[in-house]
């Protein structure tokens, strides 16, 4: 701002008419330039001269080590992708051929669509988003909300309440999985159902087995975002809030409307660790689901579905080599979604990282 | 009536918290206490209910505590896992904290095609945890494919061993080359299991205020002493965060030995015994956890 107000039109107006000067860059040859280097150097005491010459050295080998380094790493992750995409195309025949290393002789579009067809692809993607990608997205908000109520308000038994958060990011979910799966085979409403009826609810298959917990910000790794929340609430100035309150805001409205827009990369990483984590997850949608089909448990389940639904039962012989096709086809299948969607996200993930509340505990 | 501004708050505090409250009370807190309970207990399904039945030991008498023990002293394979999971743990996650520390230090620098590296530096958090990391790596070979192996095996090398054999070293200490070759050849696991940790690294090094780098330019530190005495404090409490993350992914991963015997033994339906299995490794768990806090403590530096 305070730029703004120094700049006066009509010198704006000048400096176009009459662009300054950049001052004359003088040329000189290499040779020049290390003499009046060398001259330089010669005023500096002997640490500042091995100092300076050390950095100087330093600062000429590192961009090409790093350079390397980081050309090579990538090779490495990027490595199984490539050869996804190298071999998910491939004809069958010619993951035999010695001849061919990264790019096949054909293409074909057959094993995909065979992947597909056993993982029953479509129905499956859309149970997926039904499920995982609707719950991910209630948790992001739920979490949000015990964030905020954790990060800005003081209210006894806070610290207790919080220990509980704690422990729901170290506890194995494991250790809870058969009270809860009681609780939903037996689901009693509101504690008076069985008393009422004699009976009980069996909510096994049903999908409020996912959305419930994740509506009440008790999903999948709900107490880590819940943490990332808070932290990141706990560092917006406080008074922003002030000025709401002042201005007859109550705290809901303050939350909606000046909390929320403050915390936008918070809420861009916890959307995409939560999408990412219910897409992949295969243990807790089995436990609750006898006949439930994700993404993630067709994928695991595809080499199985393959033998049944493609190879005619073992019909048609297929070595593991061959296999690879079809596993390499399914796998892309299943990751696209999630690699579209990090496309479009990852500028904002990779640069609003620093300032989600990671930092400032 | 008419409520001080404080407690106005707090009760708006509650009004925010109290959906989680309601969801932890019944899927959390009391399936928590349930589980410790049933850890006492030998739990057996029936058909509309957990039957549970008191134990008693060989001389008849009631001991709460004989799934623990069973566990401990019965159970041929837990202790043995525990051990070696715990061993895998020490090993891997001082591994994990170092690269990850690495990578995130070049490329928080300046250089052409950042933007991308990072993209592709954490595009293992995309991929890593489901089942497509287990086809990636060859894991999942439910047909005993023994040629799955190949997929990542580009990377694995034997060539420590030769290294070692080249230089005129035999046969040191078998422990100790295979942990340097597990460690060189599993480069592909290794960086895939580090993108969370480079991403907190790399925001706690975006944390660092500029003058602390502008104090140090001028006093004329090297990068190896500004690595030490400004990175290393500046991003110590996230370096103990990234400790606990690192551990409580080691311990929570359902691939693990002890994990899958823990899931197994609930696939029997010995309710009560997994219980006290779980129990007794999340102890441990946080008895680690602990150690990891006290030691930490004195190196953690917050800069208030």
């Amino acid at each position: 701002m305070a730029e703004n107000v120094k700049t006066n039109p009509v010198s704006g107006f000048l400096k176009k008419i009459k662009p300054e000067k950049k001052p004359k860059e003088v040329k000189r040859s290499r040779k020049e330039e290390r003499e009046r280097f060398k001259k330089r150097l010669s005023t500096l005491t002997p640490a500042e001269q091995k100092y300076l010459n050390r950095k100087r050295m330093f600062e000429k080998v590192w961009p090409f080590c790093r350079a390397l380094l980081i050309i090579g790493l990538c090779f490495v992750i990027l490595y199984p992708l490539l050869y996804m995409l190298s071999t998910a195309f491939r004809p069958r025949s010619e993951m035999n051929d010695p001849t061919i290393v990264w790019i096949p002789k054909t293409f074909t579009l057959s094993n995909i669509k065979e992947a597909a067809k056993a993982m029953d692809f479509w129905p499956t993607l859309g149970n997926t988003v039904f499920i995982n990608v609707g719950c991910s997205i209630l948790q992001v908000l739920s979490c949000a909300i015990t964030g905020y109520g954790f990060g800005r308000f003081n209210f006894k038994g806070k610290s207790i309440l919080f220990f509980f958060v704690i422990l729901m990011i170290l506890m194995p979910s494991q250790i809870i999985l058969i009270p809860q799966y009681m609780f939903f085979r037996y689901f009693n409403p509101l504690g008076i159902y069985h008393a009422l009826t004699g009976n009980y609810i069996n909510l096994i298959n049903n999908a409020l087995t996912m959305y419930m917990p994740a509506f009440t910000a008790n999903g999948i790794r709900a107490g880590l975002f819940i943490f990332l929340y808070r932290q990141t609430f706990r560092g917006l100035p406080k008074e922003l809030e002030d000025a709401a309150y002042l201005d007859g805001c109550s705290p809901l409205r303050t939350f909606v409307q000046i909390m929320v827009p403050n915390a936008g990369s918070t809420f861009l990483t916890v959307f995409l660790l939560s999408v990412v984590w219910y897409w992949n997850d295969y243990y807790v949608s089995t436990s609750f689901f006898t006949d439930n089909s994700t993404i993630a448990l067709q994928l695991k389940n595809l080499e199985a579905s393959l033998t049944r639904i493609i190879f005619d039962n073992g019909n048609v012989q297929v070595n593991s080599r061959e296999l690879i096709v079809w596993m390499e086809g399914g796998c892309l299948i299943s990751i696209t979604p999630m690699l579209i969607m990090y496309i479009f996200l990852q500028r904002y993930f990779t640069e609003g990282i620093a300032r989600s509340g990671l930092t400032g505990m | 009536m008419r409520l001080s501004y404080e407690r106005k708050k707090g009760l708006y505090g509650y009004g925010f918290i109290a959906l989680w409250f309601i969801g932890a009370l019944f899927f959390f807190i009391i399936p928590v206490f349930e589980s410790l309970y049933y850890s006492f207990f030998s739990v057996t399904p029936e058909t509309g209910y957990l039957a549970i039945t008191k134990l008693t030991d060989s001389s008849g008498a009631v001991n709460y505590f004989l799934n623990y023990r069973n566990a401990f002293l019965r159970d041929a394979y837990f202790s043995t896992y525990l051990v070696s999971v715990l061993r895998d743990m020490l090993i891997n996650t001082p591994i994990i904290i170092i690269f990850s520390l690495f990578v995130a230090i070049v490329i928080n620098q300046e250089f052409r095609g950042k933007t991308f590296a990072r993209a592709v530096f954490f595009l293992p958090v995309i991929i890593a945890t489901g089942p497509v990391y287990s086809i990636i790596t060859g894991d999942l070979s439910t047909t005993g494919a023994a040629e799955a192996d190949q997929f990542s095996s580009m990377f694995s090398s034997d060539m420590v061993d030769e290294l070692l054999e080249f230089v005129g070293i035999y046969g040191i200490s078998d422990t100790l080359t295979e942990t340097i070759s597990t460690l060189t050849s599993d480069i592909l696991n290794l960086i895939w299991k580090c993108g969370i940790q480079i991403i907190i690294f790399l925001s706690a090094l975006q944390g660092i205020p500029a003058s602390a780098k502008e104090a140090a330019a001028i006093e004329g530190a090297t990068s190896w002493e500004f690595f030490w005495k400004i990175t290393i404090a500046y991003i110590s409490p996230m370096l103990l965060v990234n400790l606990i993350y690192t551990i409580i992914d080691t311990f929570a991963d359902p691939t693990n030995l002890v994990m899958e015997r823990i899931i197994q033994q609930q696939d029997d339906w010995l309710y009560g015994y997994a219980a006290a299995m779980a129990w007794s490794y999340f102890l441990i768990v946080l008895v680690v956890i602990g150690i990891v806090f006290a030691l930490m403590n004195k190196v953690v530096y917050y800069d208030d």
